[in-house]
């Protein structure tokens, strides 16, 4: 498949971003049942889970997302492609290449601001007390891997994916 | 140019560049951006393109998505749906077609723990499509059965395109995942009326010859009992008010996770596999959230709703007309659409109309999720069946789709239903919510 012959360097950024994103899952998780548990047989809550499972899921949202771009998992409508040639199909998945890239780079350089003003302002979040700067510093390498991996996906062979594939990364 | 013209183009923007395979995710963010930019001004819409994908990214009530994505793909893996199957094959034993309905049984059942109508039927296929093939079953007819009955996982709790529509049209998740409950019951009722008639009228479709005694069925009631507790301890424990759906999506998969072990049915490159999928498809799923924000925001901003609306009257059309024109257009839409797109684009354009119109929401997004199951199983676009094509691609896609067509009499008979009985929709969620 297409995606295999990603070039090593940005295959190896995907994969650690996976591994955070699947550490980050299992931590939200652990922590909401821990809590659960706690809180319904010693009625000690963990104080700050919810907090805790923000933390993660921005971590698991801005880092989950590279796979989508490096593998061009994204859901597009293929429909096209029953009635135009492959080198137009090669040419459309090469400029939604770009266009990833350009949109994933326009919230990276849009979330700077609220993300300075988050560390200047000194927010943090009621329970657990963490700077909500840190948050935006998580989303902002999280988004950085994911611009890197879109830049990889310029580097594999505009190929499409077989239906297989796609039919196992949607969720409806 | 008007603000509603403006939206009205930015529509239709937005299916060019979904013709044109542009992903769905790209195609809402620029038509949103660009939408936002010029009738707000390139400052404020820089604003809320940094504020979206946070906003989205740092959501707690977003963190149901993966955790419950997370339950369904471990089940999947932990192949809990072939103990389902069989007890399903064996209950219902005895009578032609009876295999067919444990097909749709044991699908329904699996989408008390899964929230993915694809997941569900990729899963179905692996279980039981080489059985019902065994028996004697006809290709066409067999792959019809696990089409539908995988369609229904997405009204079944927990439901993954019921969150993220709560999160989009801003409506209470726990009540829509009740509100899903029973029309998806229903559902399962009337796709199994169908494969019985079909039985019945081409018996060489369903020779049926198994039979076990009584003694035998009820021994296998044993076996399903890790869905039952899974789902009573999740779906349950949100519509008692005991678990957040976050809590609930949290226990079901650590649950799944424990259940799949102790039954040595789940061996750690399994759960990593699990997890693994769940990471990417709630990845995609995410992104195209922000995107579906920013083009809301958008939505708001041209008052097309309020054209439409508009529009609607100067015609005299009746709530029920304006209804029927929304159907027929999920209808069509479900062509070329996949489900998550179809729900973004359309709800915030349509949910102002209706709720003026006098319709509950909830309803409404029950309405919407059947269409988009429709959408699910028509050719010739319909992603469950592709799946189960790639699944099994000695099956001939002609089969497959000759197979669906008299099972989509029963989501359209569903929707008549609820229009007769908005109460189907409506009864559990005012029971558990008031």
């Amino acid at each position: 498949m297409a995606y295999n012959r990603a070039p090593v360097l940005f295959e190896r950024l995907r994969v650690a971003q996976l591994r955070v994103a699947a550490i980050a899952l299992v931590m939200m998780m652990s922590v909401t049942v821990l809590d659960v548990f706690l809180r319904y047989v010693f009625n000690r809550p963990i104080r700050g889970s919810y907090d805790f499972v923000e933390f993660m899921l921005v971590i698991f949202v801005f880092n989950g997302i590279s796979t989508a771009f490096l593998q061009r998992r994204n859901i597009v409508i293929d429909l096209i492609d029953t009635f135009t040639g492959r080198r137009f199909i090669a040419a459309l998945i090469r400029i939604t290449d770009l266009m990833s890239l350009a949109t994933l780079v326009l919230f990276a350089y849009a979330m700077l601001t609220p993300a300075w003003q988050a560390w200047s302002y000194g927010d943090r979040k009621l329970d657990l007390g963490l700077p909500t700067s840190v948050l935006w510093a998580a989303a902002l390498v999280g988004i950085a891997g994911a611009i890197l991996c879109a830049v990889g996906a310029l580097f594999t062979p505009a190929a499409n994916r077989t239906e297989h594939d796609t039919a196992d990364e949607t969720a409806e | 140019m008007s603000s509603s013209v403006l939206g009205a183009f930015g529509v239709l923007a937005l299916f060019v560049m979904l013709f044109l395979r542009v992903p769905v995710w790209i195609a809402l963010t620029l038509v949103g951006f660009v939408g936002n930019a010029i009738l707000s001004g390139i400052r404020p819409t820089l604003a809320l393109a940094g504020t979206v994908p946070f906003d989205v990214g740092a959501a707690y009530t977003l963190s149901v998505v993966p955790l419950f994505v997370l339950m369904g793909e471990v089940a999947s893996e932990s192949r809990l749906s072939g103990e389902l199957f069989k007890a399903a094959r064996v209950i219902l034993s005895g009578f032609r077609g009876g295999l067919a309905v444990a097909t749709l049984a044991a699908s329904a059942l699996f989408g008390a723990v899964s929230g993915s109508s694809l997941a569900n039927a990729a899963t179905m296929t692996r279980m039981a499509l080489p059985e019902l093939r065994k028996a004697g079953y006809d290709d066409g007819f067999a792959t019809g059965c696990i089409a539908a009955g995988g369609s229904t996982d997405i009204l079944i709790p927990p439901s993954i395109i019921l969150v993220i529509y709560a999160a989009i049209a801003e409506l209470s998740l726990p009540r829509l995942l009740a509100a899903g409950l029973l029309p998806g019951l229903v559902l399962t009722a009337l796709y199994m009326g169908v494969a019985l008639i079909v039985a019945y009228l081409k018996p060489h479709y369903a020779p049926d010859t198994e039979n076990y005694s009584l003694r035998e069925r009820i021994a296998a009631l044993r076996d399903p009992w890790q869905f039952l507790a899974l789902f009573v301890v999740t779906i349950g424990g949100i519509y008692a008010g005991v678990f957040s759906p976050t809590e609930a999506a949290s226990i079901g998969a650590a649950g799944a996770i424990l259940l799949g072990v102790i039954g040595r049915r789940l061996g750690t490159k399994d759960i990593l596999r699990a997890i693994e999928n769940s990471v990417i498809v709630s990845g995609v799923l995410f992104v195209i959230v922000m995107g579906a924000n920013l083009f809301s925001f958008f939505i708001v901003q041209t008052h097309l709703p309020e054209l439409l609306l508009d529009a609607a009257r100067a015609f005299n059309l009746t709530g029920l007309a304006v209804m029927m024109i929304i159907i027929l257009g999920y209808i069509v839409l479900g062509c070329f659409l996949e489900g998550i797109g179809m729900v973004l684009i359309t709800v915030p354009v349509f949910q102002p109309i209706i709720v003026q119109f006098g319709y509950d929401p909830i309803w409404f997004a029950i309405i919407v999720v059947v269409m988009v199951e429709v959408g699910l199983i028509h050719p010739p676009v319909g992603m469950n069946l592709f799946v189960i094509q790639a699944q099994a691609p000695d099956v001939k896609i002609a089969s497959i789709y000759r197979g669906i067509l008299p099972f989509l009499v029963a989501p359209l008979m569903l929707i008549v239903l609820l229009f007769w009985f908005p109460s189907l929709a409506l009864w559990l969620p005012k029971l558990f919510y008031g």
